[in-house]
């Protein structure tokens, strides 16, 4: 078990998300940086699957009831154990009666606490993932409270032979305020204008205040949308379509005059022209992005982004590599 | 010299310095104030979060204006401590 | 490889990044379309093409989301070409399909007291949700609005945007469509359960939470639930599903109040039917057709 004594900003339980109900409106929800999730696990000895506790901003305050051991991953945060600081993307042993704090961050947003065994709090759907909005998964449909007490599985033995295994820098994600994220054009992308295809990938965009697990807005520029009768049923802005099915990672403009890009919470369907898709090797990027930190866009094929995702799955095939090497 | 402590905002949100629109600031510039009084508010995600001091003393200034977007880290009041 | 490609049918597939098809069966809302959408993925359902994990229709296009680590999405395009073209011949509009009454209490105070805070986002801020969609649709009350609306059945046309929402059409000669826009901004609070009607379409919110349509009134019966699985949710979370028919029926407070204490007691029986929806038969007798369907409630 595990006592919250102070739950941080907003701190949730996420794993690789909830598959197979996008067409009757619910989201895959999981870790919206899903490459550091997958590091957290990996260096705890935890399944591909595994429940983990998301952060935002301001950490949680964690007393453990068992020894075990933990990994910190995603962003750069000041991070303690009974006061004593610890490294982040590393292998760490916890025991019985310690406090795990988490202090300010300096980089990035979100943080993984992947703890061996993993959370284990009744899955829903096949998923721990909470989805705050529908009161669904993790503890009771919401975000950690004061005092909330959290199962942990019972652990393997793969994780003892892990101590202190350190992430080399090359295999950890290094938040930046500026990146180039990159989309697949396609959905109703001929709906925009030339100029504003052209805007979309020339401009640099700002992440907005308004970004959470459901969507990210970004402002900037003004989009405009080629002139035509607007088809029946869809409303009559310009930006508005007959209600369709929005991508996770889908990029719109509600009147052209700011881009929202749908996260992992998404909502899964609406009337507004979708203009391109984020790539999920960059939607892990963006997950880390706050305001006022900006964005330009970079339109690729098919073939590379799923050559992009490829790369991912070696980087992290790597890591396991590197530690049965050293084990 | 008296001692400035400056209070940064823990997070980007919007930063407010009335719980409503229509009521009085939650404190004012050359107020005394005790350590954890809350002197502004922050919205991130839909929530309004409470800014308080950490210091005791009197508030010199306020670095940003009702509902402006703020960032982490952004100082957003000046307390002159007083101990 | 071109951003879009068109199929023998005219619809258009593009991806949604590395994990998503989309395709764009129409673009102007039609039965007829929503019709071929649910046939094209039942179709794809049929299949069971390994690597897609969900198939998600809506009114006048579809989604699928594959998974790339099992097949490359690229493959999906030649397998989609043929069903499209099969599906082209084929001019049976039929699908099998349920009827589901919802008892809707219209005016209910719950709607009435969120809808009045937030008269300042509505186009008209002297009258109610109510009294302005009877206004706008030529209605002198809103009672005439509420037999308009409660009488004729309502399909659902699209399922999605959150678990449990579906955006139903009504099934009336087009003479008889009721439209009213959405709020001029959209509330951020509605009633679970509230009854919303924006564009021409009504919905049943299944949770509390932000909303832009018009409020009529609340329904007494849940169309999402995950702490009581009793009845059609012993299966799953969401009642409705696409190509549904739906009776809203016009109650009072106290049967409100008595299905309200059912719901929580678990013990609440939806009047369901099963039935097949036949569009060509809708299309000649748009009036007397869809009684016919009704007789398929218990």
């Amino acid at each position: 078990m595990i006592t919250v004594i102070q739950p941080g900003l907003y701190t949730t339980v996420q794993d690789q998300g909830r598959f197979g109900f996008y067409g009757v409106g619910f989201p895959p929800s999981g870790s919206m940086d899903l490459y550091s999730s997958a590091v957290a696990n990996i260096l705890v000895g935890n399944p591909a699957h595994a429940a983990v506790l998301e952060t935002t901003f301001v950490g949680p305050t964690l007393e453990f009831e068992r020894n075990g051991r933990i990994a910190v991953t995603g962003a750069t945060a000041d991070i303690t154990i009974d006061g004593v600081s610890i490294q982040p993307w590393t292998s760490i042993e916890i025991k019985k009666g310690q406090v795990l704090a988490f202090g300010g961050i300096s980089a990035g947003v979100r943080n993984y606490l992947a703890i061996s065994g993993g959370i284990g709090v009744q899955p829903v759907m096949g998923s721990r993932s909470t989805y705050v909005a529908s009161n669904l998964g993790g503890v009771e449909g919401r975000a950690l409270l004061p005092g909330d007490r959290l199962e942990v599985l019972a652990d393997s033995e793969s994780h003892t032979n892990r101590n202190r295994f350190e992430t080399p820098e090359y295999l950890r994600v290094s938040p930046l305020q500026h990146h180039v994220i990159r989309i697949v054009p396609g959905l109703c992308n001929y709906l925009l204008d030339s100029k504003s295809q052209q805007l979309l990938t020339a401009e640099t965009f700002t992440v907005s205040t308004e970004a959470n697990r459901t969507g990210y807005r970004l402002t900037g520029h003004q989009l405009n949308f080629i002139e035509r009768e607007q088809p029946f049923g869809a409303g009559s802005d310009p930006s508005n379509v007959v209600n369709l099915g929005y991508p996770v990672g889908s990029l719109q403009a509600p009147s052209g005059t700011e881009l929202i890009c749908l996260m992992r919470d998404a909502v899964t369907g609406g009337g507004y022209a979708t203009l391109a898709t984020v790539i999920s090797v960059d939607l892990d990027i963006l997950a880390q992005m706050k305001f006022p930190e900006t964005v330009s866009f970079e339109a690729i094929s098919m073939e590379a982004a799923l050559q992009l995702r490829a790369q991912r799955g070696k980087r992290l095939q790597s890591l396991v590599e590197l530690i049965d090497a050293v084990t | 010299m008296p001692e400035i402590s400056e209070i940064a905002a823990p997070f980007p949100g919007v930063f407010y310095r009335r719980a409503n629109p229509d009521s009085a600031p939650l404190a004012e510039p050359g107020q005394v104030i005790a350590v954890g009084r809350v002197i502004a508010l922050i919205e991130v995600m839909k929530m309004f979060h409470e800014v308080q001091s950490a210091v005791a003393g009197k508030i010199t200034e306020f670095c940003a204006e009702d509902g402006d977007a703020v960032a982490m880290g952004q100082i957003i009041a000046k307390i002159e401590r007083q101990s | 490889m071109d951003t879009y490609t068109e199929f023998v049918d005219g619809a258009q597939a593009s991806f949604g990044g590395d994990e998503f098809i989309f395709v764009e069966v129409a673009t102007d809302m039609d039965l007829e379309a929503t019709l071929r959408v649910i046939a094209l993925t039942d179709s794809v359902a049929a299949a069971e093409i390994s690597g897609v994990t969900d198939i998600c229709p809506a009114h006048v296009s579809y989604m699928l989301r594959v998974d790339p680590g099992i097949r490359d999405p690229r493959d999906l395009l030649p397998i989609l070409a043929k069903i499209h073209k099969q599906k082209a011949k084929d001019s049976k509009l039929k699908i099998e399909s349920r009827i589901i009454e919802m008892p809707i209490l219209y005016q209910d105070p719950w709607s009435h007291e969120v809808l009045m805070r937030f008269r300042d986002r509505h186009q008209d801020p002297t009258l109610t949700d109510l009294d302005y969609c009877s206004r706008i649709n030529g209605f002198s009350s809103a009672p005439e609005f509420i037999h308009a609306h409660s009488s004729r059945l309502h399909i659902a046309t699209f399922v999605g945007f959150m678990p449990g929402n579906a955006e139903c059409y009504q099934l009336v000669p087009s003479e008889m469509q009721l439209q009213a826009p959405k709020y001029v901004r959209p509330r951020t609070d509605t009633p679970d359960r509230a009854l919303g009607f924006g564009g021409a379409f009504s919905t049943i919110y299944p949770v509390q939470g932000a909303g832009g349509f018009q409020l009529l009134g609340r329904c007494a019966a849940p169309v999402y639930e995950t702490k009581k699985p009793f009845g059609p949710f012993e299966h799953s979370t969401v009642l409705p599903k696409g190509g549904d028919i739906f009776q809203y029926r016009s109650i009072e407070m106290a049967e409100y109040e008595d299905i309200r204490s059912r719901v929580k007691a678990g013990t609440y029986q939806y009047r369901i039917g099963t039935l097949e929806f036949d569009l060509s038969q809708f299309r000649e007798d748009p009036t007397g057709y869809p009684l016919t369907l009704a007789e398929a409630l218990p």
